[in-house]
């Protein structure tokens, strides 16, 4: 099979897949009460109803006009779903709450804008958080696997498993505190106060300086109000667009620590795998082959088997993926960085923003099903038996 | 064959089990591995703690207390607001807003540091509360004794949730495999649709639904809604392993032989295909009975402080969550003032944290020296 057949043969399984989720997040929409109508509205099965209560969190107005709406939004459910297909794919994702917490937090109280518009200042931030976290998951985790197989049972196999059971083991939330209030406490700042605030505190936590805190005054005119960077939306890449190198190294600063927390719980998973996959591998006979022949070790671990344990690592990272990035809610959290995994965080501080909750939802399964394609692809291009076989 | 010169044993009347006699032989070898009986140790120490905190029953009081007042010695303050708690750094009797008082919107993060020389069971206390929170009515509890009460609950949520997805995937990814056809496509598809939805997502969406449904507001309820979301979010995985490895079982020799013989189709998963794949489905449990905890945590860390608005059980991620906010706050609120009073909560993260990674390193060692024991290849 031509690669490209392949790739179009895997993008058509996409499709069951996108619309499954739509039929979970259109079901659990179906589920939500109807006092919550005036919260979810373009995106949800009951698009462009209003409901007649006057009072929203009665549940007891039992007037005629009530009862309508209901039999209303709870008629036709087909054509309910496949309007809320539509408009997921054409990205309609309904607009926000505007009493929620997260529309404070934006900075546009007692304003309902479309979801996708929120997404899209949050979105770039988590890509490039993921990118980098993925950097360090694959710089560390394949020659630490290999390295562990290679030496196994002796102490660098021993240092590796307690990496990777601790990585399972440890709540992110609490490596992150904890590793956040060593950092700055190591850092010794904490004296220094900077308009009531620890300045060390915030020399590593936030996506950008606080304007009060650095020397330069306020911040450049390419960071927006809800901290979204322009042209691109992507921070590091903004700045040195913008030829700020302070802004970059601040952006990538801010993003060493999130990033390894985010790889430490990624790396306990994958090491077991490439370990495994490696030791089974040095059993075979090509590697047999390879040493006969006289190629010297370092060739035979880096090349001859060492390639096998790359496809283990991309296959379990596609599987692994949809938690990885689950992941990111946590640790966004806790660094007050501008993706949508703070953004999700803050939707469901009550009274719950469920138009930015099931945007936030759809934006994450959008993620991991292009994630998979990716790997699928990858994998097919590394191991031609996958789309010749 | 070798003919063994020594006699025969003599009969000793009844035939040994062999179901029992393969147990004993799985545990002679798993004997050998010092990991795996570190983490049974553990295991069992804990179910110990579990068991025997049935029996220990506490005042009300003592575990589950109400914090009656406003704190005076390092100026934490409650506001007459419900839900946001203000915070000063020093002075109790600053002007609220102040210049010292920040108002917070998460739970109040006690800072009482353990006094060791009272008794182990004062060593500090954890804030307790709900969204419904009422001023200068702050619950704690002991959190020794919370951690040892939390005990039989997570011990009990991780094994039923991951045993309970762990047979939903089993049952279904085996049939997926074995029969094939139209009943592995659908299978198959709606395991695709769920493994790329992000778990703790889809947890956060059916939590965030349900708790607004009035008829779903019962303690009761809303522990079975959290069972259906684990097991919801769980089983997939096993179906898709599951699946891969009956694919393999089904083409053996075996099967086919006692296909031929006639055994029917339920026959043959029972004694063939589920058999044989179980391994993965082990590490699977051990894997997901790690998790739950930290799933749990995370869940009330991101703000589902009321998954269980009417009673309250104590669990060691959400304490572990609880006291990671207190250190957070303490962090961004407590550092500027250095006031003596002011004492970074260590025991509120690492005691629970603890808790949480005893029984994750316990369970996957155990499991990966059962893996090893029970299946022959890896044998040495």
């Amino acid at each position: 099979m031509k690669l490209w057949i392949f790739v179009v043969r895997r993008l058509l399984l996409v499709i069951p897949v996108v619309i499954g989720v739509m039929t979970i997040t259109f079901i659990l929409l179906w589920a939500l009460p109807p006092q919550q109508e005036f919260v979810v509205i373009n995106g949800s099965p009951r698009g462009g109803l209003t409901m007649p209560c006057a009072d929203n969190a009665s549940q007891t107005c039992n007037i005629p006009a009530y009862q309508k709406f209901l039999d209303q939004y709870r008629a036709n459910p087909p054509y309910q779903w496949a309007k809320y297909v539509y408009n997921s794919l054409t990205l309609n994702l309904g607009n926000t709450d505007k009493n929620s917490q997260a529309s404070i937090s934006y900075g546009l109280a007692g304003q309902s804008i479309a979801v996708t518009t929120v997404l899209s200042w949050y979105l770039p931030y988590t890509l490039e958080l993921a990118a980098f976290s993925l950097l360090i998951i694959l710089l560390v985790s394949i020659p630490l696997g290999n390295l562990s197989a290679v030496n196994r049972n002796r102490p660098v196999d021993q240092a590796a498993r307690i990496v990777s059971f601790s990585g399972i083991a440890i709540p992110g939330f609490l490596l992150a505190t904890l590793l956040l209030y060593g950092v700055v406490d190591a850092s010794g700042g904490l004296t220094k106060v900077c308009n009531g605030n620890s300045f060390a505190y915030l020399n590593w936590v936030g996506s950008w300086p606080d304007p009060h805190c650095f020397a330069g005054g306020a911040l450049p005119s390419w960071i927006g109000p809800n901290q979204q960077t322009y042209p691109t939306g992507f921070p590091t890449v903004d700045a040195l667009y913008n030829g700020s190198f302070y802004f970059a190294a601040e952006s990538v600063k801010r993003m060493v620590l999130p990033a390894l927390i985010i790889a430490y719980g990624s790396i306990g998973v994958l090491l077991r795998f490439v370990r495994s996959s490696m030791l089974e591998v040095m059993n075979q006979d090509f590697i047999r082959t390879a040493r006969a022949k006289g190629v010297s070790e370092r060739v035979v671990i880096a090349r001859h088997a060492g390639r096998n344990s790359l496809t283990v690592t991309i296959t379990i990272l596609g599987l692994t993926f949809a938690g990885f990035i689950g992941g990111f809610a946590v640790i966004e959290t806790v660094f007050q960085l501008h993706g949508i995994g703070l953004l999700l965080t803050r939707s469901i501080i009550q009274p719950f923003d469920y138009g930015l909750i099931f945007g936030t939802t759809l934006v994450f399964t959008y993620i991991v099903v292009a994630a998979n394609l990716i790997v699928d692809v990858l994998y097919s291009f590394l191991d031609p038996r996958v789309r010749l076989g | 064959m070798s003919a063994s010169p020594a006699p025969a044993a003599k009969p000793t009347g009844r035939r040994p089990n062999p179901t029992i006699a393969q147990w004993r032989r799985t545990f002679y070898f798993l004997r050998r591995n010092k990991l795996a009986m570190i983490g049974l140790g553990i295991l069992v120490l804990l179910v110990f703690v579990a068991i025997a905190s049935l029996f220990y029953t506490s005042q009300p009081s003592d575990y589950l207390q109400p914090y009656q007042g406003t704190f005076t010695g390092n100026g934490f303050n409650a506001t007459p607001s419900p839900g946001i708690i203000t915070i000063c750094t020093y002075a109790s009797t600053a002007p609220v807003p102040g210049p010292n008082c920040y108002p917070v919107n998460t739970l109040f993060p006690g800072v009482i540091p353990p006094t060791f020389s009272v008794s182990p069971w004062t060593l500090g206390r954890l804030p307790l509360g709900s969204l419904s929170l009422t001023p200068g009515n702050n619950q704690f509890f002991n959190l020794f004794e919370g951690l040892v009460k939390a005990a039989p609950w997570d011990l009990g949520i991780s094994a039923v949730v991951a045993v309970s997805g762990a047979s939903i995937g089993l049952f279904l990814g085996a049939l997926a495999g074995y029969l094939g056809g139209v009943m592995d496509d659908i299978v198959m598809r709606v395991v695709d649709v769920f493994l790329t939805i992000p778990s703790l997502l889809l947890l956060i969406v059916i939590l965030a639904v349900t708790g607004s449904i009035p008829s779903l507001a019962s303690f009761d309820a809303r522990l079975g809604i959290l069972f259906f979301a684990f097991i919801i979010t769980d089983w997939p995985g096993y179906a898709r392993q599951v699946r891969g490895l009956a694919l393999v079982t089904r083409e053996q020799k075996y099967v086919e032989a006692a296909k031929a013989s006639g055994a029917k189709t339920g026959h043959i998963l029972r004694k063939h295909i589920i058999p044989n794949t179980m391994f993965p489905v082990l590490v699977g449990i051990a894997f997901d009975i790690a998790s739950t905890p930290l799933a749990l945590g995370a869940l009330v860390f991101l703000g589902f402080k009321t998954i269980f608005p009417t009673q309250y059980f104590p669990e060691w991620g959400s304490i572990a969550a609880f006291g990671a906010q207190s250190v957070g706050t303490f962090i961004q609120y407590c550092e500027v003032a250095a006031s003596a009073d002011c004492v970074f909560p260590w025991w509120q993260v690492l005691l629970p944290g603890m808790a949480v990674f005893l029984l994750a390193i316990s369970v996957n060692f155990l499991s990966d020296g059962m893996r090893d024991a029970l299946d022959p290849r890896l044998r040495r």
